[in-house]
């Protein structure tokens, strides 16, 4: 634990609901502030005092001291139905057939229906403070969390079940991040478990603490806000050499043009025109025929290029459960072309396909690849989940040609799952902006349906290619392996 | 867990990711990818069901020395609430104590005395009672989750309660003397109900 994010909230109790048993929040905060160990900022809050947090200093101290948005409902579980009448059953029949300890077990009965009847779902009031091992893991690093919950109130909780809110890109991958116990005034709980970091910045949701009156008859739903985020930002892993398609500017770079000028590699022969360089002209060819002509060499020029990721929810798919999903194999495979391209000397922009706007300008330099890297690793429309918002795909590609720089192509990467990605790489095609298609292959073929998505899925990269737009495709093997294998077949 | 185990299937398998995959063309990746560990495993805790089978085997027995019948049907309540706590079907937990009450007042009619008729009701509610506890457990926070003290606190609490309205009532029968009509007893019965309802 050597680095933590502590929050710590208390539960109110609702202002209807108060009974004026407890004592104020002040005592209570000292007493909690107090044995605050290793720098955990901890603090509660109580009795509907909310103007208190603001001066508290024990609260202050805390990341978030605002406990609002709580959500508290008590509801009748209902568990102990009819044994009222069970119970009442067995009386009957002792008095009918004149037996008393029939009598004597139904009273028992009786007894526990006394005993459903009384209690109340306490509501809690919990210090609650979470820290994880590590705030920025690497991807695939494993993080463990700890839980503190500490009963800051009065009342016992006979019966406390907590379960953390995991946020929706974390797998927890040892010890359930939920707990159930019971709480004496001043008692605590910690619990521990261990997630696996995911690429992305991953924020903590509150706390679920369900809270139920000894019998178990009703039952209380608490939300504690205790806020904890990690940001896990992948480094850019140095990519291939990416073959870039011949839309260039006009700087020079190391994308081969048609435009004959200086380079290394031949292009054509020209006649002589005052001027051209001595060391340009064709000697052999003077020796032979007596005729001055000069060498074309194939112009080297820089590209603009925006690497393109279709990250709508379609795109969330992957071949088994536990595999990684389309959208994380591209956004690994369009940091390695960030990487490569920049190195390269191209202006490489970031965006995606997705209901969530992203969108960073074509680029170069060190400060640009930082905030590719940063923009790749945590920008909220590339999340390794989806974000559950419509996408309307007319008003997306408006947006994005607008914003295309007139000499940039795309590197699109998209898994080709639907029709929808094959048809707007055709159409930003069709407006200039040269398409490459990189696809990562989310199919299997184990039954008969997995086979015919496989199958359409091969018919829309044929389509694409018979359109004339590159496209590649990669499954198990890596990105860089496909690319190499893929360039050696494409023509410039 | 039927979802989950089948690879590939644009399946919904408890994913809270509710992502709807338009092409089935793989899974739609669920937020909880996991591998070697199910955090989703529902089933109620190991202790909750032992403590249950425990109350429940004391249930049969004291009904068993009063009445083989009663005994029986006990028994069968018993089996009743571990398959209700293997299911994770309250339903069946509900069946299952409804045959224990049937039990209890098979044993009331033959003549069982009234310490092995009160041992077998609280031994009964005790069982059906943390059976159900358990389930709720694990619908709640699951199987692998620390469960210990909460399980000992209501157990505990359950049989407190029954232990002493056992003894109330046993106490206030024997205060009252035994030649007493049974409808005697009824009605000092609905008279502390009454009591009671109007005390709270």
């Amino acid at each position: 634990m050597s680095d933590s994010r502590d929050a710590a909230v208390a539960a109110e109790p609702d202002g209807s609901e108060g009974d004026g048993t407890r004592p104020s929040g002040a005592d209570r905060n000292d007493a909690t502030g107090s044995d605050a160990e290793d720098g955990n900022a901890t603090g509660a809050a109580g009795d509907g005092e909310r103007n208190r947090n603001a001066t508290d200093p024990a609260a202050t101290r805390s990341a978030e001291p605002s406990t609002e948005g709580n959500h508290r409902r008590e509801v009748a579980t209902d568990r102990w139905l009819g044994i009222a009448g069970a119970a009442l059953a067995l009386v009957g029949l002792g008095v009918l057939v004149r037996q008393p300890s029939l009598v004597l077990a139904g009273a028992v009965g009786v007894g526990y229906a006394v005993y459903a009847r009384t209690g109340e779902a306490p509501t809690p009031t919990l210090a609650v403070t979470r820290s994880v091992s590590d705030e920025a893991p690497a991807p695939g690093d494993e993080v463990r969390v700890t839980v503190r919950a500490e009963n800051a109130g009065e009342t016992a909780l006979p019966d406390l079940r907590l379960v953390d809110g995991v946020p929706p890109g974390l797998a927890v991958v040892d010890g359930p991040a939920r707990v159930a116990t019971a709480l004496r005034p001043g008692a605590a709980v910690t619990f521990e478990y261990t997630v696996r970091a995911a690429r992305g910045d991953h924020e903590w949701e509150p706390l679920t603490a369900i809270t139920r009156d000894v019998a178990g008859a009703r039952e209380r739903t608490t939300t504690l806000d205790a806020p904890t985020a990690i940001a896990c930002t992948p480094e850019l892993a140095a990519g291939g050499d990416l073959p870039l398609r011949g839309l260039t500017t006009v700087h020079h770079g190391r994308v081969p043009t048609d435009v004959g000028g200086a380079g290394v590699e031949f292009h054509a022969t020209r006649e002589y025109r005052r001027g051209d360089p001595l060391k340009r002209i064709d000697w052999n060819r003077r020796a032979r025929t007596g005729e001055l002509s000069t060498v074309e060499l194939r112009e080297e020029r820089a590209a603009t290029v925006v690497l393109l990721v279709d990250a709508r929810e379609s795109a969330y798919v992957a071949a088994d459960p536990d595999a990684e999903t389309a959208v994380e194999a591209s956004v690994a495979a369009a940091g390695q072309a960030f990487s490569a391209l920049l190195d390269g000397g191209d202006r490489v922009g970031i965006a995606a396909l997705s209901p969530l706007d992203c969108w960073l300008p074509p680029g170069s330099g060190t400060v640009h690849a930082a905030r590719g890297r940063e923009t790749l690793a945590t920008d909220p429309a590339l999340a390794p989940t989806p974000s559950g918002e419509r996408f309307y795909r007319s008003l997306w590609l408006r947006r994005f040609r607008r914003r295309l720089p007139g000499d940039a192509q795309v590197l699109f990467f998209t898994p080709l799952v639907d029709d929808t990605a094959a048809t707007l790489a055709r159409r930003i095609d069709a407006h200039g902006h040269l398409v490459t298609v990189l696809s990562p292959d989310p199919t299997t073929t184990e039954t008969a349906g997995r086979r015919l998505t496989a199958f359409e899925r091969r018919q829309r990269l044929r389509t694409l290619r018979s359109a004339g737009i590159r496209a590649l495709e990669w499954g198990d093997d890596s990105f860089p392996v496909a690319v190499a294998a893929a360039t050696r077949r494409w023509s410039r | 867990m039927s979802g989950e185990a089948s690879a590939g299937v644009a399946s919904d398998a408890g994913s809270a990711s509710e992502a709807s995959g338009d092409e089935s063309a793989g899974t739609t990746a669920g937020d909880d990818a996991l591998v070697d560990f199910h955090e989703t495993d529902s089933r109620p805790p190991t202790v909750a069901i032992v403590a249950s089978l425990a109350a429940a085997g004391v249930a049969a027995t004291a009904a068993l020395v009063a009445s083989p019948v009663g005994g029986a049907l006990l028994g069968v309540a018993a089996l009743g609430l571990l398959g209700g706590s293997l299911r994770s079907s309250t339903r069946v937990l509900g069946w299952g104590a409804a045959v224990g009450v049937v039990g209890l007042a098979v044993a009331g009619y033959r003549g069982a005395p009234a310490e092995a008729l009160l041992v077998a009701a609280v031994g009964l509610a005790v069982a059906w009672d943390v059976a159900d506890h358990g389930v709720g457990l694990g619908e709640q926070v699951g199987r692998g989750a620390r469960v210990r003290r909460n399980v000992a606190v209501h157990a505990g609490a359950s049989l407190l309660v029954g232990a002493l309205a056992a003894a109330l009532v046993y106490g206030v029968s024997l205060a009252v003397g035994g030649g007493q009509p049974v409808a005697a007893l009824a009605l000092l019965l609905a008279g502390g109900i009454a009591l009671v309802s109007a005390l709270r």
